[in-house]
């Protein structure tokens, strides 16, 4: 893959795929404002500061950048994880000016007038409301709040707190887009239809004016997470049928050279419903729910480490009992030589069929650009998937994944020993 | 049999297109179709089951499959040197699927677990409630998935009797897309499955929708969602209908061709979005009209925002949907619209996978013989073509009004 990289004067990085051949151009801007780099105790004002800058900028209005948005034909949303707030677009290559501007506004000058943040935050307490019904929501909130201590980033969602959302000002996040809103530890990947040097110049006509801060976004103190014991919590949301599981455990960031070892694992474990051995075992084997996966994610941080299910509430016991057998024989040493080479060939293979779109193109060169992995990082990656050996697997579970240290979260019907 | 070359990436995408679906089924065996499509994953006398998981999972392939009312559809992308493989799994389950009776009874619950999943969306409750109503006699009103009863009742003699009947290369579209020649692609699809025999066509089914002469309402109330929500249908026409690229405009027009709400930032110049989003009406509106084979639905869903009416929303989206058909966009918006969908269209093809899905989709429904052909269709749509299109669908006596109403 042809990747060419150049920074702009205030920090901002940016690297460009070209792909012969296509009309479009995908871009991802990820910005380190997500939710490691909340202020502390004020879970959602990074996704509501996000939100709200896509609603009017000082020198357009919302509905006047809406019209250019859609008047270019681009697909484009703003979201804010673990780690960065991320702005995705995509449109004709012909725009990618056009669209890097709208973008650089909307990031760079965002008005916050007081409207605008008061409808974003109703849609958002609007959407905790449902999400209060979801079980998936849910399910994920109580997973937080048991691993998590009061004060941590990753302990609420990313849409935050509702008495957070509910108390937050204008002036307050127009002070976090002061503070998180820069370019310094920022990316910018452009991949698809373009020229590099089209695309630089586009890329500093638009951002050159971003002002450069010096200093690099920095979380305070965040203490090191681990589980002394299983913990678990059921809630129950009425009038579902279905359960939502998750069982999980802190994870470790993006730049602890275990990192590979532990996808290599989370794949042999239960990254996949049909090529890990938690889906093959749960839905194959006994048929007890539709969807079993895990997910490991990226930052700087302990991101969650979770395997999701779900199941019907008379099936939940066994399918949790199920999933954390296999754990148990992965510590035990049991992987055969074909799981691993399933997962490895599985991870490996993935970066080639992600070449078959610009968004693919420009999601596998973002984690390392943001994560400042290396210029050759994904032509060292799939050798660095295939050195993992059966030990580190056994080793990286035992560290990780302690079958008698998890954290337990069930939303859903009452579950049929509570009826 | 349909290819198209796509250089930009080493992969090739293989989808195969079964005429049957929702629309073919029966009631006492609704979901037939869907559950058949869970079974071509248990394994042929050549691949016994788990082998085309893990052999497609050690490609790092991209593969899935979905039932809708009108098919049943299977694909996977792959690495460009496995298309032989791709070729030699779907010709193979397209007659030998062992169906079991072992695997049939393993698998219910994994579908039971599927509906289930969806019944805990409230969304999907008024939606499958709402196609029940405004179908009287079409199997369209019966959905996809089947009732969980049914579900419970399928039997395997049932099942593979209808995979018999409707698995066979006379009864299927092939479509690739993929990095290498076309003539190629298509030559190694034709050696692959053109030896597989022809079965007996099946008749399409035969349940036209009679004129609808009033409207229809609906309500659901559970306490299984904490917002209300309302979802309003008009019959409108098949994908084969001379109207079709202007429906697919007037959706744009409504509600931008990607659904508004949340973290997007596109489509908010809608009709829809500026009337029910801006003012704090609602937090998600979403227009739609789908390709079709028969005469289906125009469906516009919004979420409403607490402290909002169903009756004040839906006096709104009437509101707006009258105002589309009674004058014709400005030139400044219903270029926004043309672009969206241009634009839109340049997205999907150029992911190979969706490239392949696209011109299957248009294929399978009749809506174009290519992609091009659709791009020149939905070019050539003017704005007084997109009102024409409302006025003609945007009645009362075709309309099913639906509202999802929360119980504490």
């Amino acid at each position: 893959m042809d990747v060419r990289r150049k920074a702009l004067g205030n920090g901002l990085r940016v690297a460009v795929a070209p792909i012969a051949g296509l009309r479009s151009v995908a871009l991802l801007l990820a910005i380190e404002a997500g939710q490691w780099f909340e202020p502390a105790g004020r879970p959602g004002i990074a996704r509501l500061t996000a939100q709200a800058m896509l609603r009017g900028t000082t020198t357009r209005d919302a509905k006047a950048w809406a019209d250019a948005v859609d008047g270019i034909g681009a697909a484009a949303r703003l979201d804010v994880g673990s780690h960065a707030a991320t702005f995705s677009a995509q449109s004709l290559s012909d725009d990618l000016g056009a669209l890097l501007e709208l973008m650089a506004d909307a990031v760079v000058r965002p008005a916050f007038g007081a409207e605008e943040v008061e409808l974003v935050r109703q849609q958002t307490v609007a959407q905790i409301d449902e999400d209060s019904r979801n079980t998936r929501a849910v399910v994920e909130r109580v997973w937080r709040e048991l691993v998590y201590p009061i004060g941590h980033p990753f302990r609420a969602r990313p849409i935050g707190d509702v008495a957070v959302v509910r108390s937050a000002s204008a002036d307050e996040l127009r002070s976090h887009h002061g503070k998180a809103i820069r370019p310094t530890g920022a990316v910018l990947v452009v991949a698809g239809g373009i020229e590099a040097d089209v695309a630089f110049a586009a890329a500093e006509r638009a951002f050159g004016g971003w002002g450069r801060d010096p200093v690099r976004a920095k979380q305070g103190s965040v203490p090191e997470i681990a589980l002394a014991s299983a913990v678990r919590r059921v809630e129950v949301v009425p009038d579902k049928t279905q359960s939502d599981v998750i069982i999980g455990w802190p994870g470790l960031p993006r730049n602890d050279p275990r990192f590979v070892a532990a996808r290599v694992t989370n794949m042999v474990f239960a990254a996949d419903t049909f090529a890990s051995r938690a889906g093959h075992v749960v839905r194959d084997e006994l048929g007890l729910a539709y969807y079993v996966f895990s997910t490991l994610g990226s930052s700087r941080g302990q991101s969650p480490w979770t395997v999701r299910m779900g199941v019907n509430p008379a099936n939940v016991e066994r399918a949790i009992a199920a999933a954390l057998e296999e754990l148990r024989k992965i510590l035990q040493g049991k992987v055969e030589p074909d799981d691993l080479r399933l997962a490895q060939d599985k991870l490996v293979g993935e970066l080639d069929i992600a070449r078959e779109s610009p968004g693919g193109v420009a999601s596998l060169l973002l984690e390392g650009e943001l994560f400042e992995l290396g210029p050759d990082h994904l032509e060292r990656y799939p050798a660095a998937l295939r050195a993992v050996t059966r030990d580190q697997v056994v080793e990286t579970a035992r560290a990780f994944l302690p079958p008698e240290r998890h954290a337990l979260a069930i939303a859903g019907p009452p579950l049929p020993e509570a009826a | 049999m349909y290819a198209l070359e796509a250089r930009h990436a080493p992969v090739v995408s293989l989808w195969v297109w079964y005429h049957v679906g929702g629309r073919n089924e029966v009631p006492g065996t609704t979901g037939m179709s869907h559950f058949l499509e869970h079974m071509l994953f248990k394994g042929t006398p050549a691949h016994p089951k788990g082998d085309i998981d893990r052999l497609l999972a050690r490609y790092g392939a991209l593969w899935n499959a979905f039932t809708s009312e009108d098919v049943t559809c299977y694909f996977e992308t792959v690495p460009r040197d496995r298309y032989a493989t791709a070729l030699e799994l779907e010709a193979d389950r397209m007659r030998n699927a062992a169906i079991s009776l072992e695997e049939t009874e393993a698998e219910r619950n994994v579908i039971v677990s599927e509906r289930e999943g969806l019944e805990n969306d409230a969304s999907f409750l008024l939606g499958e409630q709402l196609q029940a109503v405004a179908f009287s006699r079409h199997p369209y009103g019966q959905g996809v998935i089947g009732s969980k009863d049914e579900i419970k009742l399928m039997t395997r003699e049932g099942l593979y009797a209808h995979y018999r009947r409707h698995y066979a290369p006379n009864n299927a579209y092939v479509i690739v897309a993929g990095d290498s020649g076309a003539d190629e692609l298509l030559e190694r699809a034709a050696a692959a499955f053109g030896p597989l025999d022809a079965e007996t066509p099946t008749e399409p089914p035969k349940a036209p929708e009679p004129p609808q002469y009033g409207e229809k309402r609906v309500i659901v109330r559970r306490s299984g969602g904490a917002l209300p929500i309302i979802q309003i249908a008009h019959h409108s026409p098949r994908a084969t209908d001379g109207r079709a690229a202007a429906l697919t405009a007037l959706s744009v027009a409504l509600a931008g061709a990607t659904a508004g709400g949340g973290e997007s930032a596109s489509g908010r110049s809608s009709r829809l979005y500026r009337a029910l989003i801006d003012t704090g009406l609602a937090t998600d509106v979403d227009a739609s009209y789908t390709l079709m084979k028969d005469p289906y639905l125009f469906v516009v869903e919004a979420t409403l925002r607490p402290g909002s009416t169903h009756e004040n929303v839906e006096r709104v989206i009437q509101e707006e949907l009258t105002r589309i058909a009674r004058e014709p966009l400005s030139d400044e918006e219903f270029a926004r619209v043309r672009r969206q969908m241009l634009s839109a269209s340049a997205f999907m093809t150029d992911t190979i996978t969706w490239r392949a899905f696209r011109a299957g989709q248009l294929l399978a429904t009749g809506a174009a013989r290519s992609l091009g052909e659709w791009y020149e269709k939905t070019a050539a749509v003017t704005a007084e073509d997109v009102r024409a299109a409302a006025e003609s669908i945007f009645h009362e006596k075709s309309r099913t009004v639906g509202w999802f109403v929360p119980e504490s």
